[in-house]
């Protein structure tokens, strides 16, 4: 059953044509990729799922509300929580601090936002730092942090922009496996990435988009020897000298 | 006391100890000016953990917080006199209109970040003040402009009539009124709003991204710290039996309440205390001594200190005081503890 569907969805900043028409579904349990070159519209199209941008025209409806155009916290509270980019955690508190901050989101009470939001970073191996303060992390535990105060609202898609980016390859890898955990636990996953190798390994679908437009839709391994991804990618010569 | 409870028991009991020597000060300090200016030490902490609300945890510098001063001494000191109504009543009707003003006019300015929002502040404060020392009569209101108002001193006054001949009960009232709001602080800093405003204060778009509607939160923050201060100002025209606009709603108070702040520690619960207690000896002597040389030094003096606190303590002297309490005076004292009987130790901060 399609949990989010995007449909036609365009977004243009003054003349200039972000996103086109794209359309996108995810069902429930999946992980699904979305991949582009840089420039391409990939965070654009996220930010108008998340609500951070409202889409110029199209339709984005979640478990049969219709949100496009919905802000940010009305996003989080039907059950869909993103992560950023560039991680922002609320530097001067503490790591236990920023993730009540999540668990807030389905308590009003102290002492069971703490339990609940002790469950997460014990689930994402962060409870030892529980007491250090935010901008002492190093940078993989501060995306992991973006993680853990993510899942504390308890969501039931989880939008994931480029939460490996910046962190090196032995990095990525102890990621990966964390992604997955969260997905077995339930949680719809789309996740935007650069990195080809670790979004293969984790999509069970993946979209890429250049310029604004859906190019291809499919399995990983299908998607990536489509000659339009590969020009997309690598540029037309490239197809042409392929065997 | 919940809260005391959780404390280590050399904390608790030097905080205790602190009350109760704070409860019996006016048996030790018998000389009413003495007195007074312990009063107004205690009621400017009061304000200044008042505006600590929206200007602390809010993540937002409010500059005008002496228009809910005027509000609050306005309100209950017009009521008294056009219609008798007791203070203490007023009090309340003055804190409610004052959130009700605080939350109209953070309705369009909370949405500004920084500088603006501290300018609108000003704005608000200055104008409302203009307003009032230009307004001889409202309705049954008789304002009387910039002459001010006084309230007749009864004799033998019932306690609905909140004056006194002594300095004594009004040193009672402000020290109930601060420890209650203290520990408002204390309450709102371990609970969801607190959580929520220091997330929307720090990083808001992540804090919307976590389902917070961040400027719900800052206007809840704004009404509680209007009612508060109002309330504060009808305790000053209570004290003072005299209100005039630039008494109570001139910036200069608006500006001393953000230097206590700042200089002491804001968004914190001891911040405004220590601010208070470093700040007011400073306007007070300057004005007993230099008031008719050199008008607004205090104001010059604070100045000249924030920069110099900023500059090497930007959150306020409260850190390093919290760090001499925590890891010398405490471990001092618990050394000390260990070979003999303790001998009422007095708590630095």
């Amino acid at each position: 059953m399609a949990l989010l569907t995007v449909e036609n969805v365009t977004k243009k900043f003054s003349g200039l044509t972000a996103v086109n028409a794209v359309n996108l579904t995810v069902d429930e349990g999946q992980i699904v990729g979305v991949i582009g070159p840089n420039g391409a519209g990939k965070t654009t199209l996220f930010n108008c799922i998340a609500g951070a941008l409202a889409p110029s025209s199209g339709s984005i409806r979640f478990s049969g509300h219709e949100i496009a155009g919905k802000k940010p916290y009305e996003i989080c509270q039907l059950g869909i929580t993103r992560t950023f980019q560039v991680v922002k955690p609320f530097a001067t508190k503490t790591v236990l601090y920023n993730t009540m901050v999540g668990a807030f989101a389905t308590t009003n009470h102290l002492k069971e936002a703490e339990e609940k939001a002790i469950q997460v970073l014990e689930f994402l191996g962060l409870h030892k730092k529980k007491n250090v303060f935010a901008k002492s992390l190093t940078l993989p535990e501060r995306k992991r942090l973006e993680l853990a105060r993510a899942l504390a609202t308890e969501p039931k898609l989880l939008l994931l922009d480029e939460v490996m980016a910046g962190l090196r390859p032995g990095e990525v890898t102890e990621m990966l496996p964390t992604i997955r955990k969260i997905n077995q636990a339930g949680v719809t996953i789309v996740i935007v990435e650069h990195i080809m190798q670790a979004i293969m390994n984790l999509s069970e679908k993946i979209y890429v988009i250049n310029f604004g437009k859906k190019i291809a839709e499919g399995e990983p391994l299908a998607v990536v020897s489509d000659p339009e991804v590969i020009k997309a990618y690598l540029g037309d010569e490239y197809v042409a000298t392929q065997h | 006391m919940t809260f005391l409870s959780g404390q280590p028991p050399m904390v608790r009991n030097l905080t205790l100890l602190l009350l109760a020597g704070l409860f019996l000060l006016p048996t030790v300090v018998t000389s009413p000016s003495m007195l007074q200016i312990i009063i107004l030490i205690i009621f400017y902490a009061y304000l200044t953990s008042s505006w600590n609300f929206v200007g602390g945890f809010a993540g937002v510098l409010p500059l005008g917080h002496s228009a809910f001063v005027g509000i609050g001494a306005y309100t209950s000191t017009l009521l008294y006199l056009t219609w008798g109504v007791s203070p203490w009543i007023g009090m309340l009707v003055g804190g409610l209109l004052a959130s009700l003003v605080g939350l109209i006019i953070g309705l369009p300015t909370l949405k500004l970040r920084g500088a603006y929002f501290a300018l609108a502040t000003i704005a608000v404060g200055e104008g409302l003040r203009v307003l009032v020392e230009n307004v001889e009569k409202v309705g049954p209101f008789e304002v009387r402009g910039p002459k001010g108002l006084l309230i007749n001193l009864v004799e033998d006054a019932p306690l609905s009539a909140f004056q006194f001949q002594s300095k004594v009960p009004y040193y009672y009232i402000i020290l109930v009124m601060l420890l209650a709001v203290l520990y408002l602080t204390h309450r709102m800093m371990n609970s969801k709003v607190g959580y929520y405003l220091a997330a929307g204060g720090e990083e808001p778009e992540a804090a919307e991204a976590l389902g917070i509607k961040v400027s719900r939160y800052k206007l809840i923050a704004m009404a509680i710290s209007c009612f508060l201060t109002a309330i504060g100002g009808s305790f000053y025209a209570q004290m003072f039996l005299y209100i005039y606009p630039k008494s109570i709603m001139g910036l200069e108070l608006s500006y001393e309440i953000a230097f206590i702040a700042l200089i002491g520690g804001r968004g914190t619960i001891l911040g405004p205390v220590i601010g208070a207690l470093l700040l007011r000896p400073v306007s007070d002597l300057t004005r007993i001594y230099l008031s008719s040389a050199l008008p607004g030094l205090h104001l010059v003096i604070f100045g000249l200190v924030l920069i110099v606190v900023m500059r090497y303590q930007p959150k306020g002297l409260i850190v390093p005081l919290r760090h001499l309490f925590n890891r010398h005076i405490i471990p001092f004292l618990s050394r000390k503890n260990g070979k003999s009987d303790p001998v009422a130790p007095q708590k630095s901060e």
